[in-house]
């Protein structure tokens, strides 16, 4: 599991690629703390190359949203597989997040 | 620059020193008002502050500078300005002013009492004003934003005095500044409604009367504090031992408008009559997985699945379900599809 962080203009850009289960979320919570950082930006988490999400992803996906509220920034979930789409749905997390 | 006599030029050098200074008295007069603001749970549309600039020191001295003894008899060296919202929030500022400040009485101004009965104009408090430890006072002036959208394009006109400006364009100023007055008082009239509004909703869904309040954005959010969903959210949250994370669910009341709520009794018979079948649907997309985290959203969002399925929406009815609460986008499709799939082997879909 890898997750590699870019900026474009007012975005910022998280890609993970691989499993973000629980051995994968410790280091992807380190990855991803310049996005808890990030003020009035559009913050995206780029789930194309994502193929599975277990609760600890779920966990860090939501630390995301929250501190970057707290920021006055957005996020944007996009690209998930039918599988990620599933457990967002199963457990209500579509309506916290936008998901493109 | 104008010429000044001795006595002003005195006055210009004492400003040009205390310069520093006055700079760092604006900074904690702002900082002061905010923190004080934040405090009492005041929102304001600005909070501003200014050190008179030398130019306009200048001509005021040049206008009237045998009026003031020395810089500290000039009051408004430092102004500072709050614009409100209301016209009821002006006077709250003054009283919280009155308890940061030592205001000077003799020389404060509430020009919205100064009216005469048959004319209108400019209505703002004017507190004179010192920061304790201070020598130097200061003008905090405390107008709403319609107010200050009137004073600011009269500024504009470049007429300084009511005695400058042509009467017919004065005339027709000061009819302005009565139909801002009059939309300021109803302003917070409307606020004052909306408060009651509201206090009588909450009086009526804790009475449980819930036949008597219609279905609104207000009413919503007061009958979710009563915690119509919570027993549904924790059996659901029981089936994997999952943390419950709140998630705001004024979203759904778009798709309970379209599921025909009118009331919110019509919401609370929806959610008892759903509410069983909701969590079978839980129970058969979460028993088989190690899912440990779940939304308050998931058992009305489950209800609402159930109700659109047991009524024959069908796949379209799930996919506008998804288009509102995760925004139209074309992934919602393929969940509605999904959503479809999961719940054909359930018993409410064998009655549908």
């Amino acid at each position: 599991m890898t997750t590699t962080i870019t900026e474009a203009g007012n975005q910022i850009i998280a890609q993970f690629i691989g499993r973000l289960d629980t051995a994968a979320a410790v280091p992807a919570a380190e990855a991803v703390k310049p996005l808890m950082e990030a003020s009035n930006r559009e913050i995206i988490l780029d789930c194309s190359q994502l193929e599975y999400i277990s609760s600890s992803g779920l966990r860090i996906f939501l630390s995301v949203r929250k501190e970057a509220a707290s920021h006055g920034s957005k996020v944007i979930v996009r690209n998930i597989n039918a599988d990620i789409r599933q457990v967002f749905m199963m457990t209500g997390f579509i309506s916290l997040f936008e998901i493109q | 620059m104008e010429a000044l006599d001795f006595h002003c030029q005195l006055i210009l050098e004492e400003y040009r020193e205390a310069l520093p200074a006055l700079e760092r008295m604006k900074e904690q007069v702002t900082a002061t008002l905010r923190e004080a603001l934040e405090r009492n749970g005041l929102i304001v549309t600005a909070v501003e502050a200014r050190v008179k600039t030398e130019e306009s020191l200048i001509g005021k001295l040049a206008l009237k500078g045998a009026k003031y003894a020395s810089l500290s008899d000039i009051t408004d060296i430092v102004g500072a300005r709050v614009v409100t919202f209301y016209t009821d929030d002006v006077d709250r500022i003054a009283s919280m002013a009155e308890s940061l400040f030592e205001i000077d009485w003799q020389n404060s101004v509430d020009k919205r009492r100064l009216h005469q009965l048959d004319s209108f104009g400019y209505n703002s408090l004017h507190y004179i004003c010192r920061l304790p430890g201070y020598d130097m006072r200061f003008e905090l002036q405390l107008r709403t934003t319609l107010q200050h959208a009137w004073a600011a394009i009269n500024h504009d006109t470049g007429y300084k005095t009511g005695v400058e400006i042509p009467r017919e364009y004065m005339r027709r100023m000061n009819r302005l500044a009565g139909l801002l007055e009059m939309a300021d008082d109803e302003f917070s009239r409307i606020r004052l409604e909306i408060t009651d509004y509201r206090r009588r909703v909450q009086t009526l869904v804790q009475n449980g009367k819930l036949d008597d309040v219609m279905l609104d954005g207000d009413t919503f959010r007061s009958y979710l504090q009563i915690g119509p969903l919570d027993r549904l959210n924790k059996r659901i949250a029981a089936i994997n031992q999952a943390e419950i994370q709140e998630a705001p669910l004024i979203r759904f009341l778009r798709v309970l408008k379209a599921l025909k709520c009118t009331t919110l009794g019509d919401v609370d018979r929806l959610i008892h009559r759903y509410e069983e079948d909701a969590y079978r649907l839980a129970r058969h997309q979460l028993g088989n997985t190690d899912l440990d985290i779940v939304s308050s959203a998931i058992g009305l969002q489950n209800i609402c699945i159930v109700c659109i399925l047991s009524t024959g929406g069908g796949k379209i009815g799930l996919e506008r379900l998804f288009d509102v609460l995760n925004g139209r986008n074309s992934q919602n499709t393929a969940l509605a599809e999904m959503t479809y799939q999961q719940a054909l082997n359930l018993s409410f879909m064998q009655n549908s």
